[in-house]
This record gives C-alpha cells, structure tokens and sequence, in this order.
C-alpha cells in the first residue's frame, strides 16, 4: 500500500485516534455522569469528575416524572409520523418526477425545486402567521406537516430512482400493472438505502427541533423534548444534577438511533452526491 | 418513453404529486411571498398592515445591533469554520490509515456528536464554563489562571460559543472528508513515491486539488450552517453580555418575540437571506474559477 498517510507510525495513530475520540464523548459522558451526582456536588470546587456516591435515584426522579415522560412520549409519537410522512411525500413525488412524463412537468419542477433556495429561518415568522390563521397552533399537525414535503428530500430520492433499470418497469407494464403499483410493488421495496437516510434525517430534525415548538406549543401538555429541557434549564436553576440527567435521557433515542443504522449513514456519504 | 400511456399518466402523477405540491404551496411558497410582502408594511397582530416601502429595511440598516449581529456572525463562523475544516482534515487522514473494528469504533464516536441537539449541546457546556465548579476553569487553573466568567465576559463569549459549534460539527465534516480520501487513487501516491516525494509534498500536490469539490461542498454548507446558528447563544447567553453574541438569526427572533410590529424583523430575515445567499454564491464563484483555470 502507498504511503499516502500522515506518517505518526502505529502507535502514534492509535494514541491519537483515541485522544480525538475521547474528546469527542467527553462531553456527553461528563453530562451522563454528572446525571450521578448529588445537587452540591455537581458543581462542586475542586473539580471531580467522578461523584463520591453514585446517585441512580437522579435518572428514576426523572424517568418518573410525568411531564418528562408526556414529553418524550408525545415527541417519539411525532418524530416517527413525521418520518413516515417524508419517507411517503418525498418518495412518491420523485418517482413521479423520475420515470413519469405528465403535462407540465417541467413547470411543477421547477416549482418544487424554487422552493429549495428559500431558507427555512427566513420563513419561519410567516410561517408562524400562516399555522396561526389555519388555526393549527398547539396541534400535532404544527409539528408534522409544514416540514414534510421537501425539495431536498424529493431530490436525494429522485436520484436513487433514476438509476433504477428501466427493464423492471417494462416488463411490469406490459403485465398491466399501473403506474402506481409499479411505484409500489417494485420501487419501493428496493428503496431501503434513501428510505434510511431521509427517514433517520426526517427523525432527528424532529426530536432535536426547538424554535418551531417553542413558537408553536404553548400548551404544557404538548410540550416536546427540547422544549421541556429548555424549560427545566430556566426554571429549576439550582437542580443541575437532574438537568443533565434528563437531558442525557433526551439525547440517547438519537444516539440509539444512530448506532443501529450506523452503517447505512456512513455508506451513503459517500454517495450523497458530493461527485 | 412509454408514450401511449401518456394520458393515463397524468391523473397518477398528479395524485402522487398532490401532497408535495399542497405542502410546499402553504409552508414555503406563501409565507416566503408573505414574507416580502409583509416587509414592506407596518403591521401588528391587532392591526391592518400599512404600506410602508423600504422603511423597514432602512431600520434595521441604520440600527448599529443589525450590522453588529452580522459581523457576530461572521466572526463567529471565523472561529467554527477554518478550525472544524484543517482539523478534520486533518484526522481524516489519519483515520484513512486505520483499518478494521478499531476504525469503525473511532467512526461511530466521532460522529455521535452530530447526532445531538444544540439545546442539549448548550446544557453541556454551560455545565463546563460554570463559574466555580465548570471543567473550563478547573484546566484554566492547572496552568495558574484565575476563574474566567467565559459566557459572561465580551471577549471570551464568542469564542466559548463556537467551542460546542466545533464539536457538534466535527464528526460530520470528518467522515465526508473521509469518503473523499477514499475516492482518491492510490495510484497517485505510488507514482509520487516512486518520485520520491515526502507526506507534505504528496499532501499538498495530491490530496489537496484533489479534494476541493469536497472542501466546496464543505466550506458552503458550514458557512451557511454557522451564519445562520443561533440555538447555542440563545440558550447560552440569551446573546449577551451586551449583544456580543447576538448572531442574525438570534436578532431577527428576539425582535419577532419582543417587537409589537413585525414588518421590521421579517425585512431583516429576508435581508439576511440575501446577504448569505450572496457570500455563498461569491465562494461558490471563486472556487469554481480556479478550478476552471486548472482544468
């Protein structure tokens, strides 16, 4: 093999790699196990990373807390229909684009495409204006629906759908299937790999999402995630120790999520469109 | 192809379009059009916009906290951007050398950051810049400095904010600069061996040309992404101490919080649109010139 790495030796790559690595989990892990400490230790002098008593009573405190629960619950719910959603949206909406000839299409392309260089933070008021007058505000559907349809999205599948053969479609069409079933039957089951990205892209804007449920959801009952830890953090100061554990608890979903499909996201990176 | 289905076409294709159409209709198109509408008026919630032309855009030019908060963000991105592009870079090519489930292990944990939400991000560091008992002060004191107020003090708050920017974007960065290594023919580099050519020689003539789509893709995306961060000072340091980390964004949302009339803030987010969509377009421009020139 060519030399075309930095040359540290083997040794000195492995110290290293574990170095950046621990930098990089340092701070969650510090969070988690400051989720252990007891209220006066937490931001103790002199600094310990370790607490001296394992507090586990932290994280049930937590995990037995009504509103924590409702927020994790309500916000799982969402995260996953909005994910469905996007999948179904955007997928259809690129095979259309893909492999069907329709009239207009070349203006509902380059409708739907404008729509990707408008900037999401430069609509967000009037978008707030707009869920307003539809009398959405404090629903699910505030949360679900504006940011389903994607051009972006739409796009990434289309691209995977482009290099579909266009054997499979003939021989389906001449069976009689219909163009629907076709999109169906044969294009969707193959269409795992763009199905992963988007969906677990789709998930985690949900559940990381915190502008548009602040400007949105005002009932307490509804709040989501980020909001109850938004909320927690300005309201009970002096409870340090309990906002990290519940904050650690809120991030580990995403982190989960991640390591299951791990290998799904990093193979398409390279395919996501950067030649 | 398939023209004889043509007709047949395009009822499915309208049904299968319908959902995407209606969406983007309601929740981008008219609000981006009432966007500029909006921000040529004066209007409030309890009252009927007034026609206004460009009084709105000539507030937030003349306000010294609009031009302020762009050269926050700005300067903010100079702190994220170079050091999360040359350090991943960087361990790119180290990691490009690591082979087998040790490889993998350190991929994964790079890029958990990535995964975390700022609001989660924030409460982490706030916990490490704490005044008495946060990590920050704790590593300042090994080498004899007194406590710092890092989130309170002007000339550390801008820095301490693009420190969790810097982790929360690293992984990413690295692992697309990864897939971009990879792509890279070894032949090259046996042919530069054979030249007898040194790391930094190979680096710099190889690597470097080679992987500037990639820095592209990467130095437009990041800027966009750091210009427009907000969710790390807003819950940091609510932008202060005295505005100092007060980036656009944050500036457009506090006065749609705190303003009665809205036109104001909705002209400076389209303003700020332009202004970003501009720079973007200039890098754009120039990287692509010189990569025409070497053809």
């Amino acid at each position: 093999m060519g030399k075309s790495t930095l040359t540290f030796g083997k040794a000195g790559v492995t110290v290293l790699s574990l170095l950046i690595t621990a930098l990089a989990i340092f701070p969650l892990l510090w969070m988690a196990i400051a989720g252990f400490k007891s209220q006066e230790e937490v931001l103790a002098t002199p600094f310990k990373f370790l607490p001296n008593v394992w507090h586990f009573e932290n994280y049930t405190v937590i995990l037995r807390d009504p509103a924590f629960q409702k927020a994790m619950g309500i916000t799982f719910i969402g995260a996953i229909i909005f994910m469905a959603l996007s999948v179904v949206v955007n997928a259809s909406a690129a095979y259309v684009f893909a492999r069907l000839d329709f009239r207009f299409k070349k203006f509902w392309w380059v409708y739907v495409m404008l729509t990707y260089f408008i900037p999401g933070f430069s609509i967000t008021i009037t978008s707030f204006i707009v869920v307003n007058k539809l009398g959405m505000l404090n629903t699910m559907g505030v949360l679900i629906l504006p940011g389903a349809a994607s051009a972006g999205s739409m796009f990434f599948f289309r691209q995977f759908y482009l290099n579909v053969p266009l054997a499979l479609e003939e021989a389906a069409l001449i069976d009689g299937a219909n163009r629907f079933k076709i999109f169906t039957n044969i294009f969707l089951p193959m269409s795992l790999p763009p199905f992963v990205i988007i969906g677990i892209g789709a998930y985690l804007g949900y559940w990381n999402a915190f502008v548009w449920p602040v400007m949105t959801i005002t009932n307490e009952d509804m709040f989501q995630i980020m909001q109850y830890i938004y909320n927690f953090r300005s309201g009970r100061v002096a409870e340090m120790h309990l906002l990290m554990a519940s904050s650690f608890l809120a991030a580990l979903p995403t982190i989960a999520l991640f390591l299951i499909f791990q290998k799904y996201i990093v193979a398409n990176l390279k395919m996501s469109g950067l030649k | 192809m398939f023209k004889k289905n043509y007709r047949h076409d395009n009822l499915t294709a309208y049904s299968m379009l319908a959902p995407i159409l209606v969406g983007l209709t309601i929740f981008v198109l008219i609000p981006f059009a009432y966007a500029i509408y909006l921000s040529f008026t004066d209007w409030g919630f309890y009252q009927a916009p007034v026609f206004v032309g460009f009084k709105n855009y000539w507030v937030n030019l003349t306000d010294p906290l609009f031009t302020k908060a762009i050269w926050t963000g700005l300067k903010f991105t100079l702190y994220v951007l170079p050091a999360q592009l040359v350090l991943a870079f960087l361990f790119a090519n180290v990691l490009k050398g690591l082979k087998g489930k040790f490889s993998g292990f350190v991929k994964s944990s790079i890029y958990i950051p990535t995964v975390i939400s700022g609001i989660v991000a924030s409460v982490i560091f706030v916990f490490i810049y704490d005044y008495l008992g946060g990590l920050a002060n704790y590593i300042a004191g090994l080498f004899g400095s007194e406590p710092i107020a890092w989130l309170a003090e002007v000339k550390y708050a801008l820095p301490a904010i693009a420190i969790p920017a810097i982790w929360l974007g690293f992984g990413i960065t690295t692992l697309i600069m990864l897939a971009g290594l990879l792509d890279i023919s070894e032949s090259y580099y046996e042919a530069a061996d054979l030249e007898g050519a040194g790391t930094f020689t190979k680096m710099w003539y190889i690597t470097l040309p080679l992987m500037k789509n990639i820095s592209l893709f990467l130095l437009v995306t990041g800027f966009t992404a750091q210009l427009s961060q907000f969710e790390l000072s807003w819950v940091m340091t609510g932008g202060g101490p005295v505005n100092e980390t007060q980036t656009p964004n944050l500036y457009i949302l506090l006065h749609f919080l705190n303003d009665v009339m809205i036109g104001r803030s909705i002209a400076a987010a389209l303003m700020f649109f332009v202004v970003l969509g501009s720079i973007s377009l200039v890098i754009f421009k120039i990287l692509n010139s010189e990569k025409a020139v070497e053809g």
